[in-house]
């Protein structure tokens, strides 16, 4: 039985840790431009295709395969640079617009990001092989664990603590949080707010991409692999309160491990679960668990 | 190939507006690769064939997005490889075969261009057709349009009862649950003493068939099995730890998974971190399909695995096989799924069917009488024999067996290989499912 719990329990954190990655960069979007980036489960996509990417040439040049965390982390770092171009290039334009184009806008970097990803990388899946199994297993009360699962937890743990840390500790982090509270001020008191956005933009980016660069060791690429986070990744914010870190840290282990729940006891209940409680926070407190905070 | 494509691509031109512009879209780049190859026989191999007229188009629908692109993708490759060969030969009655290829999408856009193909590219038959959602659809536009079409591995099936029982120009492949029977079949064979079971597909109409008939195969063959446990991820899931999870708790003896796209690597891998099969047996229906994905690493041996109608290390495969392999993985540095024989197998056997109601003349048949020549007809495809039985619905062989690491790729391949035909393991025409299982002789 504790065998069982610890499987369902692990592998909710597991799925929570990913989605915290992809949620975190959606909140702090939106927290600070007040844009709903659906694109976020896009750049998820991007971090794991450039991450097979990256440790494919890693292993070709002969590079030592337990070292291969290193250079996919940096590769779903790095990639996250696009946020600076899908920013400067398209969204810097449409701020002053309606909310809608914003949304517009990012749905469309989503259908591009997916083409984009086929010319690329093509339709089959793409997988790093075996390296998932490279740190071996461990034992905990009777249940196997894969220790990258346990590697990729405590890595979203370590960049929840860190965002907390820039924002709360930073310079940089008391500008974010001032130009989210209020812009006209922060702009007033001589805040360059293109330059936070181009920064804000491309941390929210970067969280993604290396979410999905972390993940793809345990998975292979699919070309809607994406589109599926982002549907998960809206309970995590309605759950958590929508532009709150902490929300998201909170939604995402309370939808990852209700979902591992659900799967284990009523799997036809996966989703429904999932929506009963985003409907319950929308009626009964629609700012979320920790809405209303700022960043 | 290089020198031929620019020279045929001028000669192309001259067949109509469809390539006078200089700009291609991507559709167009891709029909192109196919009839180039057309006028590369046009002008290099077989120059009497252009006096004889015009060459002959073909519509091809393949999904090229989404998670069956990849199916698509190598449907498409083997009716180009098809293509190729065939107008290097001679074309059809001297006639050069251009593909016109379009999108398998949606059923709704799917049936416009299907329209379009027929109506304003003029196509003298269709091939393609995966998703069933789709091709359901495309039966009966295809019966309005009076123009064959062969679909891939597309059914007009509604779940697994036929809907379309008595098509005149539709012709359609092997009923989808097919392969979970085979594997209903094979696994008291390999699998003894098995008395729980636990199962895993796509929450879509395939996954919940395939479940249902490998129970009731299985029960046929093993009265007292009981199947403990069954999930249904729905499509583009890449995270099954959860699912892993309940599959351990079930302690089922066996795990029965019909995942054919990249969620089977998925499984596969995630399976193979916990240790799954290291205390249970797995039965993988389809996984066949992303073959060259199952590394050796996370891929135990052991595993009952189905490759559906075309294994491409066959040790029984003909010459065509062995050909169509060497060229696929030089080309595309990938081993040739199943989807490859459907596509050529449509190909080759429009093309027979043509050949067979010109009656030995180079004059052109009607379309009615090319529909009437395939019913029955019996074609060498990269597999070995198939044929489309009278009520339109293809006819093979399944190939499934059990996993090995015994052999010089990274990935598992099966040893022994079990050879399943259609006559054992689909029902009749005509037939109802559950009942023609359950009246089988055991």
């Amino acid at each position: 039985m504790s065998q069982h719990v610890v499987n369902v329990l692990l592998s909710g954190v597991f799925h929570a840790s990913i989605l915290f990655l992809v949620a975190a960069g959606l909140q702090v979007i939106f927290g600070v431009q007040k844009i709903f980036n659906l694109a976020c489960g896009s750049f998820y996509a991007l971090g794991a295709y450039v991450g097979v990417s990256a440790v494919g040439w890693y292993t070709a040049a002969g590079g030592p395969p337990a070292l291969f965390i290193v250079p996919l982390a940096l590769a779903g770092l790095a990639v996250g640079a696009v946020g600076l171009v899908v920013e400067r290039g398209l969204l810097s334009f449409v701020y002053e617009r309606d909310e809608t184009f914003q949304l517009l806008l990012t749905f469309a970097v989503v259908l591009m990001m997916e083409d984009a990803i086929r010319l690329t990388w093509g339709a089959a899946p793409r997988s790093t092989a075996g390296l998932y199994l490279v740190y071996g297993q461990t034992h905990l009360l009777g249940a196997t664990v894969p220790v990258y699962n346990l590697i990729v937890i405590a890595a979203s743990l370590a960049i929840a603590v860190a965002i907390g840390w820039l924002l709360t500790r930073t310079t940089f982090g008391r500008i974010v949080r001032a130009t989210a509270d209020n812009r006209e001020m922060a702009a007033a008191l001589g805040v360059d707010l293109r330059r936070v956005y181009a920064k804000v933009f491309t941390l929210g980016t970067a969280l993604g991409t290396l979410g999905g660069a972390l993940v793809i060791p345990a998975t292979a690429t699919m070309s809607e692999m994406g589109i599926e986070l982002i549907v998960e990744a809206f309970a995590v914010v309605v759950i958590g309160g929508l532009g709150s870190m902490r929300g998201a840290f909170v939604g995402a282990l309370v939808v990852g491990i209700l979902r591992s729940i659900a799967i284990s006891t009523y799997p036809e209940l996966e989703m429904l679960l999932i929506y009963l409680i985003v409907i319950a926070v929308l009626v009964l407190r629609p700012r979320g668990l920790f809405g209303g905070a700022a960043v | 190939m290089r020198h031929l494509s620019q020279a045929t691509r001028e000669l192309l031109r001259a067949h109509g507006p469809r390539y006078n512009s200089p700009r291609y879209d991507r559709r167009q780049i891709l029909g192109l690769a196919g009839a180039a190859a057309a006028a590369a026989a046009l002008r290099f191999d077989v120059a009497p064939a252009q006096a004889q007229g015009e060459p002959v188009k073909l519509g091809v629908v393949a999904i090229r997005a989404g998670i069956a692109a990849p199916v698509g993708a190598a449907g498409l490759r083997a009716t180009e490889w098809w293509a190729e060969r065939v107008n290097k030969a001679g074309g059809i009655l001297g006639r050069p075969v251009q593909l016109v290829v379009e999108e398998e999408s949606n059923p709704k856009d799917t049936v416009e261009r299907y329209r379009k193909l027929v109506l304003q590219d003029k196509v003298e038959a269709v091939l393609g057709g995966i998703s069933t959602g789709v091709t359901l659809a495309l039966g009966p536009v295809a019966e309005d349009l009076a123009t064959p079409w062969l679909s891939w591995d597309g059914t007009t099936q509604k779940g697994v009862e036929e809907t379309m029982p008595n098509p005149k120009w539709a012709f359609k492949s092997v009923d989808n649950e097919v392969e979970a029977i085979v594997a209903g079949i094979l696994t008291p064979k390999y699998f003894k003493g098995i008395k729980t079971v636990a199962g895993i597909g796509n929450d879509y109409s395939y996954g919940h068939d395939c479940w249902q008939s490998y129970q009731a195969v299985l029960k046929r063959y093993v009265p007292d099995v009981k199947f403990v446990l069954e999930l249904f991820p729905k499509l583009g899931v890449t995270d099954f730890t959860s699912h892993i999870a309940a599959i351990q708790q079930s302690k089922a003896d066996l795990l029965m998974c019909s995942f054919w796209s990249g969620d089977a690597t998925i499984i596969m891998k995630q399976a193979a971190a916990v240790g799954l099969f290291k205390t249970m047996k797995g039965v993988f229906t389809t996984a066949g399909g992303v073959h060259d994905s199952l590394k050796k690493e996370f891929t135990p041996e052991g595993l009952l695995l189905g490759y559906n109608t075309m294994y491409f290390d066959d040790p029984k495969g003909g010459p065509l096989l062995k050909q169509f392999v060497r060229e696929y993985k030089a080309k595309h540095n990938e081993y040739p799924p199943y989807e490859c024989d459907h596509a050529f197998f449509n190909a080759e056997s429009y093309k027979a069917a043509v050949e067979k109601a010109a009656r030995g003349g180079r004059q052109w048949p009607e379309k009615a009488a090319v529909v009437k020549a395939l019913e029955g007809l019996e074609v060498e495809s990269l597999s070995g024999r198939r044929s489309w039985r009278e009520d339109h619905v293809q006819m093979c062989n399944f190939y499934q067996g059990i996993t090995t690491h015994k052999n010089s790729y990274d990935f598992v391949t099966i040893s022994p290989v079990e050879v399943v035909s259609t006559k054992q393991a689909m029902k009749p025409a005509g037939a109802k499912l559950f009942d023609w299982i359950n009246g089988w002789k055991i």
